[in-house]
């Protein structure tokens, strides 16, 4: 009996002794990727070459993906402060593959560390190649890894989607700076609401149209979010643009306009701007048998906080009334630009119609739903903008 | 369908696994139960026959013992202990009658130099009475008594010619009225007592009375009380405290009793004597409160105390590990302080004080593990700062025994668990480092605990120097050797703060004990090894008892009555009731 | 009595152990298994009726289980049926109870081998797990709902603060309109929502140990109602958060939830770590109910003591949950377990409960 429990007692200490760290792995080495793009690849011409004689079997158009890594290898522990100041402190790498994947798995064979996706924060898919490669395929390895949160926000880039993550600034990351970008929300209306891989699940499930931020890149190494990028739900690829007014424009529709300006001029040809101070819009939607409207209820408040007009006296009551009416006017402007837009141009719903119809007559809307993009560019929309100038700012002339 | 079946039926690899699990769990609970039954066997059968003897104790050590303790209650419980001397195995262990004093000076003083002769530090005072002019001896040990009462008192008087005769005490014994005579008139000792058994007059010798033997009386006479070597009372070093008595206990087992006396008048707190310890003897006092303590749990502390069997108890920590439910539990279920405030207040709650001679540390028992985290400041500050160090310090336990181990698990297992910055930060910082973090986090914990271990033995005037030595310069070193990085220099700062902030200092040590173990878990299974250690240590504590209190009481079982005093301190006004978990006889604190 | 011999447990932890057995891992399977069977924003309707019917049952376990003081249902139910028939059906109870500790146990290990763990092999998670839940149950059932009373508190709290953190990504248009399908789909709904409240068989020994029996009813509907509300958060949270279509396309949308948003600042911006934290304490109750249920099922039954079956009951729980071969099996399992819950009340305490009946009236008019 004693034998025996000292065979146990063996036996416990060397199953402590097997049990190694499997999954041990410090953090220091592994590399962190913040940000990630994909862009369509040029092929090389030995590539165009087999490819006209039958070879290369790629069915799909190749994909270059960058990964932004952070922070770099320091060199040592001395100079590390001394050199701060002016080098880069992300690393750009790129990899071509056709599938999202084998490219993440391929950076193994180039870098010692292999690559971790927990701290994802943005990716940018370059126009070129949304438009050639459903949305859903691009995005379906970032959906299903168990490491990649999914709170990554997703941007379509008018170029190449790698120079959206370069940045000329020392000590500045350009995934940060584009995650940080949109928070700028509340002081301009043209930036869209962030979109996460969550959102997109859900678009891609219930086959909706949708739009995604722009970011433009300039070769200093700056960028801008330049409107938005229509995914069309049918086919899950993108089909074209909307300008930045346009994108203020949805969110004045979707009562999304917490901060943000409008912009006119009045009879004077003086400019005069027109701080958001609250928007509120209610879409209504109204079913009368087959014919679909829509009326859309937008109210805001705000403050006028710049006139170029030197005559005017803010303080005038009249003068308030005229501005309003002229702002009032650019906003209608503003908002049937953007349905011609949906409604002629591009055929899709972007803009929250579809998702009020659901709520309001869900019965109407399980008949339409499948071909809601068509349906809704024959529907009519009007508006009804009540717009009240509240204050004047602290200049009364 | 069969095919099916077979499909999923587990393969060889599974049922191997299942069999060796079992085998582990069964081999761990043999080895378990064998260690307990080596540990409590042995005590428990012959613990039968000796648990009796400690409790009752042989009489003139109790004698003494009774003097010192100036209360009264303990009249009754020590009257029935000698009715009970006789049968007393340990007093005579060579089982013969003890020899009696015989009245003849020169055979009793033979008898006593051949017992007590060789020692060097006993004398012998010879000297004659002027009354009757008969010899006298006086036998102490040096350093022991009271010389300066005992040259003016007792010389003096027996050695002064002037001195009124006795003729009032005219009785049929001459002897006997001289002793009378002696006690009376002659002697002006508050303390005195006759001795004629000469075995017990050795034992009080040794014990530091000084003995008189005069020439012509059948017995001897203790006179004066021993006067040991007494340390000033000084504040508790371990226990210090900004608001509160500046009083700790001392080694004087009848100082530390009194002082628990002077907290006010009362009748309620009654002290019970027992003696322990085989060979060399001690004094040993059960505190409570009379009416309000539960009897069963007083006649459990009781048992327990009386089955204890060491030769020598020589601190209360002997005590404390004698008589704990689990001593293979690394928590303590004994409290112990050396504060008299702690002791009263936890005696009002029900629970029982021990104290024991030649130590200032008391113990209190039962223990929860909330007490381990409180301090007497709680009660004395108003409630609001009360219950904020108190949730500090709940929250300052759990950093003590978890951080290493999620330091461990975030930088070796979970990088996706850390905010993104952070974990840029500790990549920049942790480059270079050549160690996983286990084995990173354990060079700076062990140089941590070296460094306090070594900090306690420092003399004073060097100490402070050698601790920022230590501390500052070692981690400022280790970063910049690029052995550690400083993300790490913080947790492990942190970790030896926190477990500096816990009141009890043997509980921090538990902590300290078990955060290594944490490490081991975490650098095995990451997060889930992690939080396997944490129910493993939950499940130890809801499984462990204190005296047949639950450990974690009031947490869970819930009592919410008690919550009032576990994390959040309330109001004074609002505690109305004793804890409950202790059962007291009297429920109510305020009417 | 200052020491406690039996092992009795007051009526706030009789619900405990009612809470814990019944929330486990449907707390991130059940979003999706529920908007599967219903495709309606409404299904929170489903779980609320599920929850009530789930109270009805366990009303009639309780009033069964009051007829016979002290007695678990191995021991009445051969009082009621005869030996013969009551010993095959508890051989039953306690097969699905080891069935649910093997199931739970495998979803502790997929969730924590893909979230946190990758490359660790799977029985290295499960068999210390399986050890730490047999160490507790050493202490018996008082020191064992103990436990469960430290850590519930804990877990609601932080479940509670991850959902109340979502708000940010909530969204009410996500759970509009509601019975925009009318009902149909809430009864659709239903099917799954009773499922997952598999588990609350364990009432049918619970009751025997309570020390005030008589107040069961209270206590058992008081103890599912606290899952039922968890339940119903969880549900209205992911629904919010993440839309029905988001869900249906996600394995675990209780943890992607956590995981699509970030709360910058503070220490732990990334809620899934506390959130996996007390799912994995809660796992471990819930775990340690069944394998409380099924050792006293065995020891009741076949009159053996407690102890050696629970070292018997580790194997065969191992082997148990190794059983599902795949991520699909395993969700299959699920649903195995929460027909064969329904399927078990139809089997035992409904025609117990109906037997007494007759043969109490019978008696009656003998007399």
């Amino acid at each position: 009996m004693r034998r025996l429990s000292y065979l146990i007692g063996m036996m416990l200490l060397c199953s402590l002794l097997l049990t190694g760290c499997w999954s041990s792995k410090e953090i220091e080495e592994r590399s962190v990727y913040v940000g990630m793009a994909v862009d369509l690849a040029n092929k090389t011409t030995a590539e165009k070459q087999l490819e006209s004689q039958g070879g290369g079997t790629q069915v799909q158009p190749l994909i270059t993906a960058t990964i932004q890594i952070v922070p770099l290898k320091s060199v040592g522990r001395g100079q590390q402060q001394a050199e701060s100041g002016s080098i880069k402190k992300y690393l750009n790498v790129s990899e071509t593959g056709n599938s999202i994947f084998e490219i993440m798995r391929n950076y193994s064979l180039k870098r010692d560390r292999a690559v971790i996706g927990h701290h994802l924060k943005v990716f940018v898919i370059s126009t070129e190649l949304a438009e050639k490669i459903e949305l859903h395929k691009l995005l379906d390895f970032l959906l299903r890894d168990n490491d990649i949160r999914p709170s990554s926000m997703v941007f379509l880039s008018r170029g190449k989607a790698m120079d959206t993550l370069e940045s000329d600034e020392p000590d500045e990351i350009p995934a940060f700076r584009i995650r940080d970008m949109v928070r700028n929300k509340f002081r301009n209306n043209k930036i869209y609401k962030e979109v996460i891989l969550t959102n997109l699940d859900g678009y891609f499930h219930a086959k909706q149209s949708f739009i995604l931020q722009n970011i433009a890149a300039a070769d200093t190494g700056e960028i801008e979010f330049t409107g938005a990028g229509i995914i069309k739900g049918s086919t899950n690829k993108w089909i074209g643009d909307l300008d930045q007014e346009n994108l203020s424009a949805i969110s004045w529709i979707q009562g999304d306009s917490s901060g943000g300006l409008l912009k006119t001029v009045n009879d004077r040809n003086s400019i005069i701007t027109y701080e958001i101070l609250s928007g509120e819009s209610k879409i209504i939607p109204k079913v009368d048998g087959e014919r679909l409207s829509f009326h859309v209820d937008i109210k805001t408040e705000g403050r006028l906080i710049e006139t170029w007009d030197a005559e005017e006296t803010a303080s005038k009551a009249f003068f308030l009334k005229e501005a309003e009416q002229k702002f009032e006017q650019k906003l209608e402007t503003m908002l049937q630009n953007l349905m011609k837009k949906m409604q002629t141009e591009y055929k899709v719903e972007v803009a929250g119609f579809g998702d009020r119809l659901r709520i309001t007559h869900p019965k109407v809307w399980k008949k339409v739903k499948d071909d809601w993009d068509d349906i809704f560019s024959r529907a009519t929309v009007s508006f009804d903008i009540s717009l009240k100038i509240t204050d004047y700012g602290s200049s009364t002339e | 369908m069969w095919s099916k079946v077979i499909e999923y039926f587990p393969d060889w690899k599974a049922w191997m696994q299942a069999i060796v699990m079992t085998l582990i769990a069964l081999g761990s609970y043999r080895i378990h139960g064998r260690l307990y039954k080596w540990g409590y066997n042995q005590p428990k059968q012959d613990g039968q026959q000796q648990g009796n003897s400690h409790q009752q104790g042989d009489g003139q050590p109790q004698n003494i013992a009774q003097q010192k303790v100036d209360g009264q209650q303990q009249g009754e419980n020590q009257q029935q202990n000698d009715g009970q001397q006789p049968s007393d195995p340990w007093q005579q262990p060579q089982s013969q009658p003890s020899p009696q004093l015989t009245g003849n000076y020169d055979a009793d003083m033979a008898l006593i130099k051949e017992q007590l002769g060789n020692n060097s530090d006993v004398h012998f005072r010879d000297f004659r009475i002027s009354i009757r002019n008969s010899r006298a001896v006086l036998i102490f040990v040096e350093g022991m008594q009271n010389e300066a009462l005992i040259n003016r008192q007792v010389m003096q008087n027996l050695m002064d010619n002037s001195f009124v005769k006795f003729e009032g005490y005219a009785m049929h014994n001459q002897s006997q009225a001289f002793a009378a005579y002696l006690k009376d008139k002659l002697l002006p000792i508050s303390k005195i007592s006759e001795v004629t058994d000469l075995y017990e007059l050795e034992q009080s010798i040794l014990f530091g009375f000084t003995a008189l033997l005069i020439d012509g009386l059948p017995h001897a006479l203790l006179v004066g009380e021993p006067a040991p070597k007494v340390r000033a009372i000084n504040e508790p070093t371990s226990e210090a405290l900004l608001r509160g008595p500046r009083i700790g206990f001392t080694e004087v087992l009848g100082e530390n009793t009194a002082l628990l006396r002077q907290h006010g008048r009362g009748a309620d707190l009654e002290l019970k004597m027992i003696e322990v310890g085989s060979r060399i003897k001690r004094n040993l006092v059960i505190a409570y409160m009379k009416e309000i303590v539960n009897k069963e749990l007083l006649q459990e502390v009781e048992d327990r105390i009386a089955n204890m069997n060491m030769d020598f108890i020589s601190e209360s920590g002997y005590v404390e590990q004698l008589i704990e439910d689990n001593w293979l539990s690394p928590f303590q279920q004994v409290q112990n302080t050396e504060r008299p405030d702690r002791v009263i207040s936890a005696l009002l709650e029900g629970r029982i004080g021990i104290l024991l001679d030649g130590t200032p540390f008391a113990l209190i028992v039962p223990v929860t593990f909330s007490m381990l985290l409180q301090s007497p400041e709680d009660y004395y500050e108003r409630w609001l700062p009360g219950s904020l160090l108190r949730t500090l310090r709940f929250f300052v336990a759990f950093l003590a025994l978890m951080i290493p181990a999620l330091y461990i698990s975030f930088i070796s297992f979970h990088p996706g668990l850390i905010p993104t910055e952070l974990a840029i930060t500790i990549i920049e910082t942790r480059q270079g480092v050549p160690f996983p973090s286990l084995i990173e986090v354990l060079i700076l914990e062990v140089s941590i605990e070296i460094l306090r271990e070594a900090g306690i033995r420092l003399p004073k005037p060097i100490g402070p120097a050698m601790g920022i030595v230590g501390g500052l310069i070692i981690g400022d070193a280790a970063v910049q050797a690029g052995i550690v990085s400083p993300i790490l220099v913080i947790a492990v700062a942190v970790t030896a703060i926190s477990s500096f902030a816990i009141p009890i200092y043997s509980a921090g040590i538990t902590l300290r004990i078990l955060r290594f173990s944490g490490m081991l878990f975490a650098a095995t299974l990451g997060m889930f090894g992690t939080i396997l250690f944490f129910l493993f240590i939950c499940s130890h504590l809801t499984k462990l008892k204190s005296f047949g209190v639950p450990y974690i009481t009031p947490a869970s079982p819930y009592r919410f009555n008690d919550w009032k005093d576990l994390v959040l301190r309330a109001p004074v006004t609002l505690m109305k009731r004793r804890p409950s978990m202790l059962k007291p006889q009297d429920k109510k604190r305020r009417s | 009595m200052f020491t406690r011999s039996d092992d009795k447990i007051t009526s706030t932890q009789a619900s405990i152990f009612l809470t814990d057995s019944v929330l486990g891992a449907g707390i991130l399977t059940m979003p999706r298994a529920v908007v599967v069977a219903g495709e309606t924003p409404d299904v929170w309707l489903s779980v609320l009726l599920g929850g009530l019917i789930v109270m009805v049952l366990i009303v009639v376990m309780v009033k069964l289980s009051q007829q016979f003081p002290e007695k678990t249902v191995f021991q009445y139910a051969g009082i009621v049926i005869g030996k013969v028939p009551a010993f095959i059906l508890c051989w039953l109870l306690i097969i699905f109870f080891i069935t649910i500790a093997g199931f739970e146990v495998r979803v502790l290990a997929e969730v924590t081998l893909f979230f946190l763990l990758e490359g660790t092999p799977m029985w290295a998670t499960m068999i210390p797990f399986i050890w730490v839940s047999g160490y507790l149950l050493f202490g018996g059932l008082n020191a064992t709902v103990r436990l469960f009373q430290l850590i519930l508190p804990v877990s609601l709290f932080v479940l509670i603060v991850s959902y109340l953190l979502s708000i940010r990504i909530f969204e009410v248009d996500n759970l509009l309109p509601v019975l925009g399908d009318g009902l149909l789909p809430v009864f659709k709904g239903l099917k799954a929502t009773v499922l997952i409240f598999a588990g609350f068989e364990v009432v049918m020994f619970l009751v025997a140990h309570m020390q005030h029996p008589e107040k069961a009813i209270k206590a058992m509907i008081a103890g599912i109602s606290v899952p039922l509300a968890i339940y119903f958060f969880t549900i209205i949270f992911v629904i919010g958060g993440m839309s029905i279509d988001a869900i249906l396309r996600s394995t675990w949308p209780t943890i992607d939830l956590l995981r699509s948003f970030e709360v910058a600042g503070l220490f732990f911006e990334r809620l899934e770590f506390p959130f996996l934290v007390i799912w994995m304490m809660q796992l471990f109750c819930n775990f340690t109910c069944y394998f409380f249920g099924a050792s006293l099922g065995i020891s009741q039954l076949l009159r053996i003591k407690f102890r050696p079956v629970i070292f018997a009951m580790m194997p065969i729980i191992y082997l148990a949950s190794v059983i599902p071969q795949d991520i699909n099996d395993l969700f299959a399992l699920g649903d195995i377990i929460g027909w064969s819950g329904i399927i078990l009340f139809c089997l035992i305490p409904l025609p117990l409960s109906i037997i007494w009946l007759i043969r109490r009236k019978g008696l009656r008019q003998d007399a």
